[in-house]
């Protein structure tokens, strides 16, 4: 009887020019790589929120307006976890760097519109980093899969 | 991303159909402009037809919630399926909003 989760390392990649109608990719890309590694739909929901918000970050702000850049996407599922890893040759930008971190218990009025997005994909994953190297931003998100997430 | 915007029983009601993902909610902005110009009543969000929320989304729904409190109006949201009602709650806008079933 097999092991739900395969033992054959999966990889997906996907490349996005920056504009920001590209990011509706993901939702097809995020399908894919759940069909493939059996990942429920709640779950599937919270890996696209945290790719979409990483990814949109280099669309919109990686490269100077008027540029044309791209945001590269690797996803691995291996020994039951998934990482995504996110390029871009774009200006350096550690997202990880949050200037405040958000408070959830604020109410409304003080709450404020930025720092959601960071935030959202720290709860989501299990580990963020980032790195620059060779003059690219990458930056890593892992997700451990586990029946009843 | 479909949004229509009507009258239910007097109350202004914002039908929101398929995924709000970041290019949805840019083009939704504009769209919601009729709400955001009646924050001083009750505004209904029908999230029935609603499949996904990035947090574009959700940035888009903070920023009218924030007028309808400067305004003295209130923002409900219905129907909200179980997945976003998860990313409503890591994210404390479960508390922020009305939320009815």
């Amino acid at each position: 009887m097999s092991n739900i989760s395969d033992a054959t390392p999966k990889s997906f990649r996907l490349t996005l020019v920056n504009q920001v109608d590209e990011i509706s990719k993901l939702e097809g890309y995020i399908e894919e790589i759940a069909s493939s590694a059996g990942i429920d739909p709640a779950l599937s929901m919270s890996l696209n929120l945290a790719l979409e918000e990483a990814v949109t970050n280099v669309v919109l702000y990686a490269y100077p307006e008027g540029q044309t850049g791209e945001a590269d996407i690797l996803t691995t599922v291996a020994d039951g976890v998934l990482t995504f890893v996110i390029s871009d040759s774009g200006v350096p930008f550690d997202p990880t760097k949050d200037a405040k971190k958000a408070d959830i218990t604020l109410s409304a009025e003080d709450r404020p519109i930025g720092g959601l997005g960071v935030f959202l994909v720290k709860e989501i994953m299990d580990t963020v980093s980032y790195q620059r190297t060779d003059g690219k931003n990458v930056l890593t998100l892992t997700k451990t899969l586990v029946s009843g997430e | 991303m479909n949004i229509e915007i009507k009258e239910v029983n007097g109350v202004t009601t914002a039908i929101m159909e398929g995924r709000l993902d970041t290019p949805a909610a840019i083009k939704a902005g504009q769209q919601m402009q009729p709400l955001f110009e009646v924050a001083d009543k009750e505004i209904v969000i029908d999230c029935t037809q609603l499949e996904y929320i990035s947090s574009s989304g959700l940035r888009l729904f903070l920023a009218l919630r924030k007028e309808t409190s400067t305004k003295g109006g209130k923002v409900i949201i219905e129907h909200i399926n179980d997945e976003i009602k998860k990313v409503f709650m890591m994210t404390g806008f479960f508390n922020l909003f009305v939320i009815r079933n």
